[in-house]
């Protein structure tokens, strides 16, 4: 009996630390290594606090949490530049570091002996020396986590850090702050942990390093991928499996030692199996159906017209964002010099020159993706050169991308509702402290996300995942998510290619009728048909400059320019 | 001037569930060089791709010398005579002109034909000749063209399809590289399908011409009328 | 004065030493794009099966060394086409590989503890022995350890350079899609790089054992090390994994001059740092194309 609930109790504990992994690598996408060091940083906060410090409990389990939360934020630094292998490597390195650290400064944390006597907790009198004692605080604290990680992940904020997943710079250009997203779910993940590491230090009254190295996050991976890579009740159903699986293995005689490896070797092969025949675990990423429910339910049509799809003024031709003098170049090639280009209020500009004439850099430089390196752009007569991607969304300029970067394995709704401007579920604080603003928010956002919808005649496919769209599908979802931004200024980065006649027939008016409602657009092509049908005015870039201005019958009329067109 | 080397019938191609080629059906003539115009995103690489062997088609076939080769993979297109230059950089950059071309005969059973292949290609492109030991990332663009076309007639391909070799290339050196076009099919007789946008320099060299629009052929014949630049813009 | 040149001497051994691992991963790395973790196991048991044939076989060390490489060999190729190349035909995201190979690792890892079981594992007939010159001091396995990767390198460098299929295994590092348009198979490269950086990795396993002994764990700095070179030199250059190596080994030794020893290991851990996060493309290698 003993015996079982201490493996509920390790269970628990497992189910903390699964749970806050999976907020890293399910839902942000970031791949970082070190799990176990966040786990046993906490463990040994709080050892050494209450050995050398006598401070009782929750004292240094809650200071655990802030300090490991700050080691979190100092791996996250690096992983706001690189991704990939280079911040498996990193965060392999903190990981590798923090063990070392642990065996080395004996003074502090008794070295290879780890430290011992660390006291029980004991509440109302009674001290949880026994696994049966223990196991309701452990389940407490194990549910509590989850809530916390539950609020996270089901937050908007989380469905930002999924679309971040999905794809990084689509992300930034509906607007969100990758620097702040990565930051906190760092200090999350980091946080949650270490508490599994405090219950951990109180439990065992012993912490010593061996616990908390590369294999134990290889452990705790484990039981995410197994459960299942973005969803939370997953990684409490691996973690109960891989706790309680090798637990038959006790029936089997066999030395302590040859069992403790024969337990990970199924782990190790558990993890590549499930790899083989279901990647996405036990229990899948699932849609989230709150958001779809809400908003299928209906609610006052054309609200969202109004405060969308409708422009500040109406269709009056007056300048909006200016481009004067950019320059860029890449090493000693130049892309775009002394360009300067003109947007319209309720007008479609059009970009149109050869291949590698700089229409793509222009686009960047004009949404902060590209630093120019000289030349104003001025938006509404405030400057906005050197902002960041996601200021300048904020600001009203936004754009799309030619390869589409949707969230794939996001629905059709969330791909909107995640582009909406000025969420306060963004900000993690507002989701555990002001939920009825969010969760009020949430319902009219997914209200006006359906109208975007509806304007581009996408309704239907609400919840559908992103990946199961046709192309023209995808192509119009490209533009319900630029539209959902709010911004006044809309960059089509070849919203058309690779469609054919009919689907182009699609996405011409509500292209068109954008311009009417009063937007500035503009958008890059090389269908000349499409010009011709849409813009208003023309620029013809060549050689990273603008070789001429007019309509598009002037234009493609100009024998000289069909020879550069051409050439 | 009348057998097809390598024809396409109704070919579909795409990525994913994005079909990008809608049932384009085309024919290179024994000898000839065919000429494919069309804007960004019309369809035309993703046509050649799925030709080579580069993606497998969605639907349709493709015949070479009379047997259908649909889906096969490009190291049998290869060793059966077709090559391929791809758009951009064609080449291998960190290693140097003299490996790369040796490379190009990688298929090649019998490798002591090779030194006699190199002197023709470098006498079609003294240049490589000179710039034997340099980094091939290191050339110029134009010579790095020359580079991936004299890889592709290191087997001696009967079948040299090109994708966009003007592209990124100043004026003087795409006259160069379309001049070579036309010494090699003279000389080796290769049949030639070549992706261009640039109108004016690749037509003259062309014997037929097709023109492809959101994935389908809207003009195929003569080259000649294509010349008229402003009825062109019309048709892209 | 002394002490500086002792350790520029010990800085050029571990140097060969992490130059060899990392050129071993490298070449698979720069290849294929798979981060196989498992070279560090394949590592280990190399090591276990020269100790078993050597120590208890009381097979001739060649003979023993001759052993490990087959089952380094075996293991990297199974790997390849048993585990990695399933995942690159469904076309997995490139993570999916990386976690697979983390699978691998543990259970190889472990699978060696519960063969040969734990305990530090030392071929007694072995004696190293010890050689002064002027005031440096090496032993045996240390001259073994810079010849080796002298040897090896030079025959690595060799086969890139001269023959057929190692032009074909630097044009695949270069560009793979070009690769297989003229006329590459993409499959046999892969394989053949996972066979010779799994070979690689087994002189210098059997070196450690020599050295240190054997033990369970000793693949996981050897794979660690092995990656951090590859990233330090740069990615995709088989000369940067040898520089990055050796960068390594320097500053590790050179670093005792002013920070105690247990750090040792730590310092690497900052060069890593510095690299990763000022020149991400690595010391030595060009920006590269993704």
């Amino acid at each position: 009996m003993e015996y079982i609930l201490h493996i509920l109790v390790m269970a628990s504990l497992y189910v903390i630390l699964a749970t806050s992994f999976n907020l890293l690598i399910g839902f942000a996408g970031l791949f970082a290594l070190s799990h176990a060091a966040f786990y046993g940083l906490g463990a040994y906060v709080t050892a050494i606090l209450t050995t050398s410090l006598g401070m009782p409990f929750p004292i240094p389990l809650i200071a655990g949490v802030a300090f490991v939360a700050a080691v979190g934020v100092l791996v996250a630094l690096p992983a706001i530049r690189v991704s990939g292998e280079y911040l498996v490597i990193i965060s392999l390195a903190l990981q590798i570091i923090v063990v070392e650290v642990i065996l080395n400064w004996r003074g502090l944390t008794g070295g290879g002996d780890g430290i011992a006597g660390i006291p029980n907790i004991t509440i109302f009198g009674g001290r949880l020396s026994s696994p049966g004692t223990f196991l309701p605080l452990a389940v407490a604290f194990a549910a509590g986590c989850f809530w916390i990680a539950w609020r996270l992940a089901h937050s908007p904020f989380g469905r930002a850090l999924r679309a971040m997943r999905e794809n990084a710079s689509a992300a930034q250009a509906c607007g969100k702050d990758l620097v702040y997203m990565k930051l906190t779910v760092f200090a999350f993940a980091a946080g949650l942990a270490s508490i599994a590491g405090g219950l951990y230090a109180h439990y065992f009254n012993y912490v010593g390093p061996d616990g908390f190295t590369i294999d134990e996050t290889i452990y705790i991976l484990a039981m995410v991928i197994l459960g299942g890579t973005g969803n939370l009740w997953g990684s409490v159903v691996g973690a109960l499996v891989l706790v309680g699986l090798p637990e038959a293995l006790k029936f089997i005689n066999m030395p302590v030692d040859i069992a403790d490896k024969a337990r990970l070797v199924i782990y190790g092969a558990l993890l590549i199996l499930i790899l083989r025949i279901r990647p996405e675990g036990i229990l899948p990423e699932p849609q989230s159906r709150s958001v779809t429910a809400t908003a299928t339910a209906g609610g006052s049509q054309g609200k969202a017209q109004e405060t969308l799809l409708k422009a500040e003024g109406s269709a009056d031709a007056q300048p909006i964002l200016e481009g004067r003098g950019l320059h860029k170049s890449f090493g000693g090639i130049t892309a775009v010099s002394g360009f300067d280009i003109v947007m319209r209020r309720g007008q479609v500009t059009g970009l149109i020159g050869p291949n590698g004439a700089g229409k793509t850099t222009a686009f960047n430089l004009l949404t902060g993706f590209l630093k120019p390196d000289e030349g104003e752009i001025r938006y509404k007569d405030k400057s906005i050169a050197g902002l960041k991607p996601h200021q300048i969304v904020g600001a009203g300029v936004a754009r799309s991308f030619q390869d589409l970067r949707l969230f794939t394995k996001m629905t059709v709704l969330e791909n909107v509702v995640v582009a909406l401007p000025r969420q306060s579920g963004d900000n993690v604080f507002k989701a555990y402290f002001a939920p009825r603003q969010v969760a009020r928010e949430e319902r009219e956002n997914a209200e006006r996300a359906m109208e975007v919808l509806r304007f581009v005649g996408l309704e239907d496919k609400a919840d559908e995942r992103a990946e199961n769209l046709s192309y023209a599908e995808e192509k119009l979802l490209v533009v319900a998510r630029l539209l959902a931004t709010g911004a006044e200024v809309l960059l089509f980065d070849e919203p058309l290619s690779g469609l054919d006649g009919n689907a182009l027939q699609e996405i011409f008016p509500v292209i068109r009728r954008l311009a009417e409602e009063g937007k500035t657009i503009c958008i890059i092509e090389h269908n000349l048909d499409v010009i011709k049908t849409l813009c208003d005015t023309v620029y013809f870039l060549d050689e990273g400059h603008t070789m001429a201005v007019g309509s598009p019958d002037e234009l493609m009329n100009d024998p000289e320019l069909a020879e550069r067109y051409f050439k | 001037m009348s057998t097809a080397i390598l024809e396409a019938r109704d070919l579909c191609a795409g990525y994913g569930k994005k079909q990008i080629v809608n049932g384009v059906s085309l024919s290179l003539n024994t000898g000839e060089v065919l000429l494919i115009l069309g804007h960004n995103g019309a369809g035309k690489t993703t046509f050649v791709r799925a030709l080579f062997g580069l993606m497998t088609p969605m639907a349709g076939q493709v015949l070479y010398e009379g047997k259908e080769i649909t889906g096969r993979k490009p190291a049998a297109n290869v060793a059966d005579g077709i090559a391929f230059v791809p758009q951009g950089h064609g080449i291998f950059r960190s290693l140097s002109v003299h490996d790369n071309l040796e490379l190009g005969g990688f298929v090649e059973p019998d490798k002591s034909v090779l030194p006699q292949r190199l002197e023709q290609i470098n006498g079609l492109f003294p240049i490589l000749k000179e710039r034997a030991s340099q980094t091939a990332g290191t050339l110029s663009g134009g010579q790095q063209q020359m580079l991936a076309i004299g890889m592709a007639l290191m087997h001696e391909p009967r079948v040299l399809i090109l994708d966009e070799p003007s592209i990124g290339l100043a004026p003087n050196l795409v006259e160069r590289v379309m001049s070579s076009i036309t010494e090699i099919n003279q000389r080796f007789g290769t049949s030639i399908l070549i992706i261009e946008q640039n109108v004016p320099l690749s037509l003259p060299i062309a014997h037929r011409a097709a023109v492809i629009k959101t994935g389908e052929v809207v003009y195929e014949g003569a080259p000649e009328p294509l010349q008229d630049h402003v009825k062109l813009m019309q048709l892209f | 004065m002394d002490l500086a040149l002792q350790l520029l001497v010990n800085g050029v051994i571990t140097g060969s030493h992490y130059a060899l691992l990392g050129v071993g991963f490298g070449i698979i790395f720069a290849t294929t794009r798979i981060v196989h973790f498992a070279y560090g196991p394949i590592f280990t048991v190399a090591a276990y099966m020269a100790w078993y044939s050597a120590a208890m076989l009381g097979l001739p060390i060649p003979v023993a060394l001759l052993i490990a490489i087959l089952a380094a060999v075996l293991l990297g190729v199974g790997s390849y086409v048993l585990l990695y190349e399933p995942f690159e035909k469904r076309q997995a995201p490139h993570l999916v590989p990386l976690i697979a190979s983390l699978g691998l690792y543990i259970v190889l890892e472990n699978l060696v503890g519960i063969i040969f079981g734990s305990g530090v594992r030392v071929v007694r007939e072995f004696t190293n022995g010890i050689h002064f010159m002027g005031p440096v001091f090496f032993t045996t396995i240390h001259i073994w350890q810079v010849v080796v990767l002298v040897v090896l390198g030079g025959a690595l460098a060799v086969f890139l350079r001269w023959t057929s299929y190692g032009k074909a295994v630097l044009a695949m590092t270069d560009n793979p899609e070009m690769a297989r348009i003229i006329g590459i198979d993409t499959r046999k490269v892969a394989i053949l790089v996972f066979a010779i950086g799994s070979a690689i990795s087994a002189p210098s396993a059997v070196l450690i054992l020599l050295k240190d002994g054997a033990t369970t764990h000793m693949g996981f700095l050897a794979v660690f090390m092995a990656f951090v070179a590859v990233i330090v030199g740069g990615i995709g250059s088989i000369k940067g994994a040898v520089i990055g190596g050796f960068a390594l080994g320097m500053v590790e030794s050179l670093g005792m001059l002013r920070i105690p020893t247990e750090w040792q290991s730590s310092i690497a851990f900052m060069l890593l740092f510095l690299v990763v996060l000022l020149r991400p493309q690595g010391l030595f290698g060009a920006a590269m194309r993704r």
